[in-house]
């Protein structure tokens, strides 16, 4: 199947791992993901004027018209902007995790388990709220890891906030926020944010923590280390 | 934030005044707010009640400065109401924007896209006074350089989206 792909600016630079993660699964899977052309930022979090964020994402949902009938995003803040953006329906926005259900990646074989190994899998705020974009199954990290074998630990974490959107504007609250998470976590954390990524990357002393793409990357054998 | 000023706030989110009537006082948005496991005990209900009421919206009520639009409020409130949304129109209102924004905006004008190195190079001071240097390190596991895109139309892209022109106060 052919989706329309909005990469986003975060993950043509800070997340670039993010992104060469989705179109390989994408590609394994035989879809095809077709860069919207000439793509502009969705506004993110940064614009005080809803129809603001509205016209910017808008316009990416006009550039996609005629790539294809389905667009993906994989930055949460993108999809979230995008999908409010589709007013009237006529495109079909997702986010990877949206898309990752038992059926959907039921094409990739998997080439290693997870026995024995722990993941703190954490979705943070954009996936799950507003509630009209977010994800339709809260557990998908959960399902997948637990379905190879793996232990799920930091429930109570997985949608708390890592402070992401402050990281330049008061750090101290980034870093407390993001703190809480990382001490109540166990093993390796799983996110998809590149946000809650860069939030929880600076401030982790010890732990490891992966995009979720790069943990499938893994278990197909299509990466040596996770 | 005066009465005069609130309606950059109802033009900025869509909502009307008598929106923010159903807001009686059950205190859930400032039970789950982020900002509170900062220990800044904050009521984001304040803030819904002084538009409503026509009264001033005090500019340091800390969460102006704070909210991480986490939208737990949202999530919690029984009338689902975006508070996050509200905050960023009050920010505007009272043009508070943090250098990081500024930077932001910047970059959308000039490319229609985030441009990192720019964003960094814009608060660099910034980085180098709040002590963000010592994770540089860290960053540079992940992070890939390459050179920006100009996106077209971005004239009209500008216009569009409030970037040409300043915002805030009507």
């Amino acid at each position: 199947m052919d989706y329309a792909y909005y990469p986003g600016c975060s993950l043509t630079g800070s997340a670039r791992k993010l992104d060469k993660g989705v179109r390989r699964i994408f590609k394994m899977l035989g879809h095809t993901l077709k860069e919207i052309p000439d793509w502009n930022c969705c506004g993110a979090f940064e614009f005080g004027d809803r129809k603001d964020l509205v016209k910017l994402s808008g316009e990416n949902l006009r550039k996609a018209q005629g790539v294809a009938s389905e667009v993906v995003a994989p930055c949460p803040a993108c999809s979230r902007n995008l999908k409010e953006a589709n007013e009237d329906d006529n495109l079909k926005v997702y986010n990877p995790l949206d898309l990752f259900s038992k059926d959907f990646l039921s094409g990739l074989v998997m080439k290693r388990d997870l026995k024995g190994q722990v993941f703190t899998p954490y979705y943070g705020c954009v996936l799950f709220r507003p509630k009209e974009t977010a994800i339709p199954n809260p557990n998908v990290m959960e399902e997948f890891v637990t379905a190879l074998g793996a232990d799920v630990a930091g429930e109570k974490m997985k949608d708390r906030c890592c402070g992401g959107a402050q990281f330049f504007i008061n750090k101290g609250n980034t870093e407390k926020l993001s703190r809480m998470i990382l001490d109540q976590s166990k093993g390796t954390i799983l996110l998809f944010c590149p946000l809650c990524q860069m939030a929880l990357k600076t401030f982790s002393i010890n732990e490891k923590i992966v995009y979720f793409s790069d943990l499938i990357l893994y278990v197909t054998g299509e990466e040596n280390k996770l | 934030m005066n009465k005069k000023d609130h309606d950059t706030v109802f033009k900025h989110t869509g909502y009307k005044r008598e929106d923010f009537s159903v807001c009686l006082g059950c205190k859930i948005c400032a039970s789950v707010c982020t900002a509170n496991d900062l220990a800044l005990n904050v009521n984001p209900q304040d803030i819904l009640i002084s538009l409503f009421m026509g009264e001033e919206v005090n500019a340091d009520h800390a969460l102006l400065r704070n909210c991480t639009n986490c939208y737990r409020c949202t999530y919690a409130c029984p009338w689902n109401i975006r508070i996050p949304e509200v905050i960023r129109a009050v920010r505007e209102g009272l043009a508070i924007e943090s250098e990081f924004e500024k930077a932001f905006k910047g970059s959308l004008r000039i490319w229609g896209r985030v441009y990192e190195p720019y964003i960094f190079l814009k608060v660099g001071t910034l980085l180098v006074k709040e002590g963000y240097l010592k994770y540089m390190t860290k960053w540079t596991e992940y992070m890939s350089f390459h050179l920006p895109h100009k996106v077209k139309g971005l004239k009209s892209l500008n216009s569009s989206s409030g970037l040409n022109g300043s915002k805030g106060r009507p």
